[in-house]
């Protein structure tokens, strides 16, 4: 802007950063606000080191035909998270094996805990709808926590 | 571009778990990220997902932002690279060979630098408008409201002389530009002048 914007000029520059805000509905910044909830966990982060669908947007250049399932693996110091996305469940393996919790958290605040079998194998249905990600506290006392996946 | 203080400060409370500080960077940002997702024609859906990717990579990055004035800049990149990521595999599920549109098929820096320009100086004037007394914010939004209310309506609504609608304007105008928001956004936009500047990352 102006230093020397006239009365009209500021009066436009004002409409327009109010409508801009107007545009916006209510849930959004809802979600927005929302997502605060999940400040400050105190669990160890595992990054995202594969995902199928990565591969298959470099493979889509030759062959148009899609995954049908999709792959995820979630890498941490401590153990890695191995995700099998099929229709309507999603299925994982804590490596190396050991049993445990996962909590499932949503991006609107709700978490259900499922558990972990001795080797290392559990199933979360039905997959949260929107973002989500997953905490996995093992009986040995890790506790890990993945990055957001979007499904 | 311009550091913004309290762009900085608010990113150091958040960090802090100051929720009021969250909702502020919400508020003030939310029509960024909307605006974004509009540009890339996002159903209401995609646009919530895109939103909700956003915010909670931000509340993961709180403490990690090397360059928290650079906010800005980071939420318009990221939310465009998310809002590609769902184009992209919605165009991949439908099928469709066809490409999409140049606009669409990368990040253009240039763009997002002027969607951030234009969303700081929106919000630095909102943040102006709600620190005006209350008689100059109800007197301003009467006047902005669309179409304008009738000079007759404001001074029944506001209990003044028709003839003071317009100096009381001009007054209200006048306290707006010295705001400090609006006097820093005046300083700092030599620093934006440069086409295609790189936030300050």
């Amino acid at each position: 802007m102006r230093d020397d914007w006239d009365d009209e000029q500021l009066m436009a520059a004002l409409r327009e950063a109010m409508r801009a805000r107007e545009a916006v509905p209510d849930w959004f910044i809802e979600a927005g606000q929302t997502a605060y909830a999940w400040h400050n966990i105190d669990a160890e982060l595992a990054q995202l080191t594969y995902d199928s669908h990565h591969d298959a947007d470099r493979a889509a250049v030759v062959r148009s035909e899609a995954a049908s399932i999709r792959a995820l693996t979630f890498t941490s110091a401590h153990l890695s998270i191995e995700l099998e996305v099929t229709a309507g469940s999603l299925l994982g393996q804590i490596i190396p094996p050991r049993g445990g919790t996962v909590e499932a958290q949503t991006s609107a605040g709700a978490s259900t805990t499922t558990p972990v079998d001795e080797i290392g194998c559990f199933s979360v249905v039905p997959i949260p709808d929107g973002p989500f990600r997953l905490r996995c506290r093992t009986t040995d006392g890790t506790d890990v926590l993945t990055g957001w996946i979007t499904l | 571009m311009r550091d913004d203080p309290s762009v900085v400060a608010l990113v150091v409370r958040a960090a802090r778990s100051d929720q009021s500080a969250w909702f502020e960077i919400v508020d003030r940002y939310a029509p960024l990220v909307w605006s974004i997702c509009n540009r890339y024609q996002l159903s209401s859906q995609d646009s919530e997902d895109v939103g909700q990717t956003v915010w909670l990579l931000l509340v993961e990055q709180l403490g990690n932002l090397r360059e928290p004035a650079a906010l800005p800049g980071w939420l318009a990149k990221t939310t465009a690279h998310e809002c590609l990521r769902v184009v992209t595999a919605a165009r991949k599920s439908e099928r469709l060979g066809t490409r999409l549109d140049d606009a669409m098929q990368f990040v253009d820096d240039a763009v997002i630098e002027e969607e951030v320009v234009t969303a700081e100086r929106n919000a630095c004037l909102r943040a102006a408008f709600t620190e005006l007394p209350a008689r100059c914010q109800h007197l301003l939004a009467m006047l902005l409201a669309d179409p304008p209310r009738p000079y007759a309506e404001i001074s029944a609504m506001l209990d003044i002389p028709v003839g003071s609608i317009g100096p009381q304007r001009g007054r209200c105008l006048d306290r707006l530009r010295r705001s400090p928001e609006l006097i820093a956004l005046v300083a700092g936009d030599m620093g934006v002048a440069v086409p295609g500047g790189e936030p300050g990352a």
